[in-house]
């Protein structure tokens, strides 16, 4: 068994193993990972549940591929055994939402004094979102 | 502006697309809006941004009313672009004021692709192994984003000061020009020249 990183929503560690570059971990480190639970329903959010057509793809043994589990969301992932780590990206459909349907993505994030702002803390407002930086 | 509009019910919101909290920090002095540090660049997962200044219009209602456009908040640049900041702003009270968009509002910002997709990912494991102190695994990483999307800047110029480059040196101005010869490929609006 390894510890294995997942870069998602947040840094979190699960412990698992690699099989065959797959990145296996224990079921109960997934809500952490990904932040959704593998159920026999499917995978689930509060009370919400996503069915999953093939559970094999998700399920190996006692184990869950987190990388394949993520992509059952509709989310992009990158698989690096070398260094340990899943990366899991923000939901195609969220952002095909905002290019398409014009639903801004909510967000949050930390203010230079280390608070977390989020956009809809300022619902109900016009808001100028600006993207910058010093590079 | 912020202070202009402030009992309209309007807010700015700047987000960096960037680590350095200290050089932040710099630019935003005196700033009284929010202003929040996005060093994994979620923003430009979810607003498909590939380069900056972007601005996005957002409504009252959550709705994107203007989506992401090239607006500087200086006149810097305006020799070459022919657009004042004065001439966004003049949008922006008419949005406020009147609840009018110009036309270019209704422009639609291509998706990412899956190159420019596991661009992100690479760029994010390379920020975060380099701030783990493995250097050559994030050299490696950044490599790759940067041949996944080479003319992305949120990609490419971001990595600079991260990998000890300047991002105003040698590096920079090959990007430019690269990026100029591809016709500028901005994920979104490059806004027309303001009337004088």
């Amino acid at each position: 068994m390894t510890s294995i990183t997942v870069l998602g929503d947040e840094v979190a560690t699960a412990s698992g193993e690699w099989v065959d570059g797959r990145p296996l971990i224990e079921p109960e480190g997934l809500p952490a990972a990904i932040g959704w639970t593998l159920k026999p329903e499917g995978l689930c959010r509060d009370d919400q549940c996503v069915p999953v057509r093939d559970r094999s793809v998700i399920e190996v043994g006692d184990k869950v591929d987190v990388a394949a589990a993520a992509s059952g969301l509709d989310r992009p992932t990158l698989v690096d055994p070398d260094t340990n780590t899943v990366v899991v990206g923000q939901p195609n459909a969220t952002r095909r939402a905002a290019l398409l349907d014009r639903q801004a993505p909510d967000f949050t994030l930390a203010d230079l004094d280390g608070v977390d702002r989020s956009l809809s803390d300022y619902a109900g407002k016009r808001r100028l979102l600006v993207a910058f930086s010093s590079w | 502006m912020q202070d202009e509009l402030a009992d309209d019910d309007f807010q700015v919101i700047a987000v960096a697309i960037d680590e350095a909290t200290d050089e932040v920090r710099v630019l935003a002095d005196g700033i009284t809006y929010p202003v929040l540090m996005d060093p994994d660049h979620l923003l430009t997962e979810l607003y498909a941004i590939s380069n900056v200044p972007a601005v996005v219009w957002i409504d009252e209602n959550g709705r994107i009313a203007r989506p992401n456009a090239n607006e500087f908040g200086t006149d810097m640049f305006s020799e070459f672009t022919g657009r004042t900041r004065e001439g966004h702003f003049d949008q922006i009270r008419a949005w406020v004021h009147q609840g009018v968009v110009p036309d270019d509002a209704s422009s639609e910002i291509a998706d990412l692709d899956e190159d420019e997709l596991a661009a992100r990912l690479h760029f994010r494991l390379a920020a975060h192994l380099r701030r783990a102190g493995d250097e050559a695994g994030a050299a490696h990483h950044f490599d790759a984003a940067a041949r996944l999307a080479p003319l992305d800047f949120t990609v490419v110029r971001a990595a600079m000061p991260l990998r000890g480059e300047s991002p105003f040196g040698e590096e920079f101005f090959k990007l430019l020009e690269e990026y100029q010869e591809a016709g500028s490929p901005f994920h979104g609006i490059t806004p027309v020249p303001s009337a004088q």
